[in-house]
């Protein structure tokens, strides 16, 4: 099965080698957590390392920031664009909804122009204004990634995680079976101190890591480190120790 | 006879810039909306969006933003078409109107060459 690495260190080992190819992906995670930077950096590993060209679809944040945001890890973003390896494309939910329906769209004729295999949508969120009716909002996210899938891209979704620490609402579960997999990027808080845990929820079609490891945003981009050790409750936010947990459960009455 | 001299003066200082730059600000960039959507289209050439949308990225008020559109699909700097029953606007393709884009762009980093396009959006505007 053909695998469409991150290079993203830890993560590909996270997903069995890599997403699948032609999947969507989603990553959604609080505000700060990193999704976007996971998302810029598979895309510019995938132009870099595995010769993929790659598009990036933003509804709110302008090109100017993705260019400033990749260059503080020394992502060349213009001059990717410069060398037709990456487009950098701002528009909106229901504009690029209705021109990928179309034959030869706009978009569909830059990932053809590149051969583009990868693509970043930024974020998934946005395409709540379309409608309050989850039932109709689950089709019109639907088509939007059968329509991605159609142009052959393996795309990263990012969406927006209203709680900072904890668990989502219930009401944002909707995408996840949409989407071929699901990343989760968490704060938790651990000995006064935030860090971030992502954890692989979701794999349609392949196994994964089951474990929720840590990982940084460093200046060279994210890297995914080890689990969490001796720890429960990571996802909640608030982990506490196991050796408690065993004390909360069969000793304390 | 002085004053006259000196509007002369005025305008031949003002009118010292590449010609088709000149040409441009006349005919094309002749509004300060313009001149904003111009910008925002030179930073952000593969945005295909609606007037409203538009409106949102540029801050403006989507009633002032239609028409300078129009305007500029009519300039041939923006091209319109129809996606569904939506009405967007987008960069033309056409290489030579991109390259004068990124031409009065770039001349726009130069302050004196920014004064003397104002001079010319407001004598167009009188």
């Amino acid at each position: 099965m053909e695998r469409v690495k991150t290079g993203i260190k830890g993560l590909d080992d996270m997903l069995a080698g890599g997403f699948l190819a032609e999947t969507a992906n989603l990553v959604e995670g609080a505000p700060g957590t990193g999704k976007t930077t996971l998302g810029m950096q598979f895309i510019y590993n995938g132009i870099t390392q595995f010769n993929e060209p790659g598009l990036i679809m933003t509804f709110e944040e302008f090109p100017q920031q993705y260019y400033r945001d990749a260059e503080t890890f020394g992502w060349d973003f213009r001059g990717l664009e410069q060398a037709d390896k990456l487009r950098v494309i701002m528009t909106s939910p229901e504009v690029g909804k209705s021109d990928l329906e179309r034959v030869g769209g706009r978009i569909e004729a830059m990932a053809r122009e590149i051969g583009a295999r990868r693509i970043l949508v930024d974020s998934l969120s946005h395409f709540e204004r379309l409608s309050d009716d989850p039932v109709v909002l689950r089709g019109v996210l639907f088509g939007f990634i059968n329509a991605l899938k159609r142009e052959g891209l393996t795309s990263v979704l990012t969406r927006e995680s209203l709680a900072l620490i904890g668990e989502n609402s219930s009401a944002e579960e909707e995408i996840a079976f949409v989407a071929d997999s699901y990343l989760m990027l968490r704060y938790v808080e651990i000995e006064s101190a935030i860090r971030k845990a992502l954890l692989v929820l979701k794999l349609r079609g392949s196994d994964h890591a089951k474990d929720i490891r840590q990982f940084e945003v460093t200046p060279s981009g994210i890297e995914v480190r080890s689990k969490f050790e001796g720890r429960e409750g990571i996802m909640s936010g608030s982990p506490h120790r196991m050796a408690e947990s065993f004390i909360e459960a069969f000793v304390r009455r | 006879m002085a004053a006259m001299g000196s509007n002369d003066l005025a305008a031949r200082l003002m009118g010292d810039m590449a010609p088709q730059l000149l040409e441009f600000l006349k005919t094309r960039v002749n509004s300060f909306i313009k001149w904003d959507l111009v910008r925002f289209f030179h930073e952000n050439p593969n945005t295909t969006d609606t007037a409203e949308n538009i409106a949102r990225y540029a801050g403006r008020d989507v009633a002032i933003i239609e028409g300078e559109l129009d305007e500029l699909v009519g300039a041939g700097v923006l091209e319109r078409q129809r996606i569904g029953d939506l009405q967007v606007y987008s960069l033309v393709a056409d290489v030579e109107m991109r390259s004068l884009v990124e031409q009065f762009i770039r001349a726009c980093d130069d302050r004196q060459f920014r004064v003397k396009a104002i001079y010319h959006i407001i004598r167009g505007m009188r």
